[in-house]
């Protein structure tokens, strides 16, 4: 926000660069044309393609253009907590399946709760299985709807 | 006297006590998500989207349209009303749109006088929202009536001039808002093609026949982006909060309010009909006009009540004005709009002229149900605006984690694949990078709805030209459009140019 991020910007124009071509270059593969009408599914795609390929490069010539800002930096960016809680909900989604929407929901807050503050353990306990079994019980018991409450070798549905 | 039967078919449509329990609900979530500053009308309309989808599941899909878009759209107004409580109480405002009202808001709870701030804004949103309701009933079928005699050429046109002002708008580069639309038009062509059946950039991949979900990607982007900001800058230390006091308005304050309430109604409904131009910008122009007409400026950032009542009136009226072309055009004019419209599509409504046409009941019901969503929130802001205060002080530390779960937990619902999990963490990702670097997400869901209909529009022109390009300018209307739409990327470039200073509007 305050200051520009100029590295960010350059990889990001190199990045939209690679999508532009990419998707150029793959929409040469779909087969042309449909019906007998000369606009096919490919003109679309290919032509945003060529777009994103022209602002790439606008954005990395205006990225050049910028003078360095001078780099005030903010305070230290909380990486660590982020990334302990990004891991758990990756893990939290993959096996989301597995282990069933009660007991992963239950450990994914505990555990997150706990990364964030620690300490107050009989509050997140609560917490965390109040939220996973209750909205378990309203979407399965009273909405009606599907959701792998627990692992299927627990037989509890 | 059509008018009239309609809205009365509306009336009783919302009156129904499940559709009242749903308004109720929607607004009494959409006050919340208002007061909490982490999450703002975008990412709550997001993530409301599969907890409406289940709660409807039971009726049938017409009744659960009119249902759902009740209480997502009860989100989206309510969160007007919300976001003025942070503002005043906290200085912190709770959503973009309530950022003016910090100015004065916060200086009248320093001296005591929050209560009737609070009050003043909730008074205010609820004339601004009845007004803009009016103009949306008056507006709404001479609109649609035009806009049924668009042809796909026309409504091609139309379509990029909407995303051609949510760029040239959004932001602080055009260049990259106009990247993140093209980006979003470009997620929107994964899939397969839903003119020919030809499955484009799948490569295989079963999970990618149906195209990416819309839901997921604003999910992520919103609401797993606006949480992992708030973990890495830290932002979920509380601040002081002031005290409430006494609730109702003097004599005197709503005597100084009237006139810039009934001001920021009119100016705020325009502006956010306009597409682009959302209940950030109605905020903030209303608070500028105050000023200037004021026989006594000064006091303007000291405490002045009618910096208050302008702006949140403008930001609701707003709110109301954005809901014309998104019910009457098809064309959602901002980020919370889009995902609206992304929400009805899922329920196989199509926004548009033909909505009051084809499905009457889920036009005028939302309509009716918004006049008694905004009586609702009256209610709930003035007595119990003390309860919503306490709201602020919800911890954190339990608040972030559970918006991840009930990410989660929406997509899951409604996807039913791992797949679609890991794409909403990814885009979590993707949307704190491009929003820390300036790049604006409202644009790239835009693009995501809009591609489809866009693709669509513009084969079947090209199909009826024989694949000749000119048609878009050869009928005048469209040609009018295409105008516009480039006159609003090139004349703030024009002016930025010529060192003025451009007022964008950063999310709405």
């Amino acid at each position: 926000m305050r200051k520009v991020n100029k590295a960010y910007d350059r990889y990001a124009s190199a990045v939209f660069l690679l999508i532009g071509v990419s998707f150029v270059w793959e929409s040469r593969k779909i087969s042309e044309s449909s019906y007998g009408s000369n606009v096919g599914p490919d003109i679309f795609p290919m032509g945003l393609g060529i777009i994103m390929i022209l602002l790439s490069i606008r954005l990395f010539y205006e990225v050049m253009k910028t003078k360095t800002s001078a780099s005030e930096e903010k305070s230290n960016p909380d990486y660590k907590r982020f990334l302990l809680i990004l891991v758990a909900s990756l893990i939290y989604a993959y096996f989301l399946e597995d282990i069933g929407y009660v007991i992963g929901t239950f450990l994914f807050l505990l555990f997150s709760f706990q990364v964030i503050e620690r300490g107050k353990w009989l509050v997140s306990l609560i917490v965390s299985a109040v939220f996973s079994y209750g909205v378990y019980y309203l979407f399965v018991k009273i909405l009606e709807g599907s959701l792998p409450g627990f692992p299927s070798w627990m037989n509890l549905g | 006297m059509s008018v009239l039967n309609f809205l009365a078919d509306g009336f009783s449509s919302a009156l129904q006590w499940h559709n009242l329990l749903f308004a109720f609900i929607g607004v009494l979530i959409g006050t919340a998500v208002g007061v909490l500053p982490g999450i703002g009308p975008m990412s709550g309309v997001a993530l409301l989207i599969p907890v409406t989808a289940t709660m409807t599941g039971g009726q049938d899909p017409a009744s659960a349209a009119t249902s759902a878009i009740i209480l997502l759209a009860g989100v989206y107004y309510g969160a007007m009303y919300g976001g003025s409580t942070t503002s005043i109480l906290l200085n912190t405002p709770g959503e973009s749109s309530s950022v003016v009202t910090t100015l004065d808001g916060y200086q009248m709870a320093r001296q005591g006088r929050a209560g009737a701030a609070l009050s003043i804004s909730a008074i205010g949103s609820f004339a601004a929202g009845i007004f803009s309701l009016l103009a949306l009933v008056l507006l709404a079928e001479p609109l649609s009536n035009l806009a049924i005699k668009f042809g796909p050429a026309e409504y091609f046109s139309l379509m990029l001039l909407g995303l051609a002002a949510v760029s040239g708008l959004a932001g602080k580069s055009m260049t990259k808002a106009l990247i993140m639309t093209v980006m979003g038009l470009l997620l929107a062509t994964i899939g397969m093609d839903n003119v020919s059946g030809v499955a484009r950039f799948t490569y295989d991949f079963p999970i990618l026949y149906g195209g990416l979900e819309f839901l997921t990607i604003a999910v992520g982007l919103f609401a797993l982006g606006e949480v992992f900001k708030t973990i890495i800058n830290r932002e979920y230390q509380a601040g002081e909060i002031a005290k409430v006091g006494r609730v109702l308005p003097t004599r005197q304050d709503l005597k100084a309010s009237a006139g810039p309430i009934a001001r920021g109604s009119v100016l705020g409904f325009f502006i956010g009909v306009l597409p682009g131009a959302g209940a950030t910008l109605a905020s903030f122009f209303s608070y500028i006009i105050e000023k200037k007409i004021s026989k006594n400026p000064a006091k303007f950032g000291k405490g002045a009540i009618e910096g208050v009542a302008a702006p949140e009136s403008a930001n609701n009226a707003a709110s109301g004005g954005a809901m014309v072309p998104l019910l009457t055009l098809g064309i959602p004019g901002s980020g919370t709009t889009a995902i609206l419209m992304g929400a009805l599509i899922m329920y196989n409504v199509q926004p548009g002229p033909l909505l009051f046409a084809d499905h009457p009941e889920v036009a005028w019901g939302l309509i009716a149900s918004m006049f008694i969503g905004n009586l609702m929130l009256l209610i709930l802001n003035m007595p119990l605006v003390k309860v919503f205060a306490k709201i602020i002080e919800t911890p954190p530390r339990y608040l972030l984690p559970i918006i991840i779960a009930i990410s989660v937990f929406g997509v899951y619902a409604v996807q039913y694949t791992t797949f679609d999990l890991l794409l909403l963490i990814g885009c979590g990702i993707a949307g704190y990078f491009l929003t820390k670097n300036d790049y604006p997400l409202a644009p790239l869901v835009l693009g995501l709805v809009l591609g489809p209909m866009i693709e669509n529009n513009m084969r079947r022109a090209l199909t009826g030209s024989n694949g000749d390009f000119s048609v878009f300018l050869a009928k005048p209307l469209s040609a009018a459009f295409l105008l516009v739409a480039v006159l609003w990327l090139v004349v703030p470039l024009l002016l930025k140019m010529r060192g003025k200073k451009v007022l964008v509007n950063e999310e709405a």
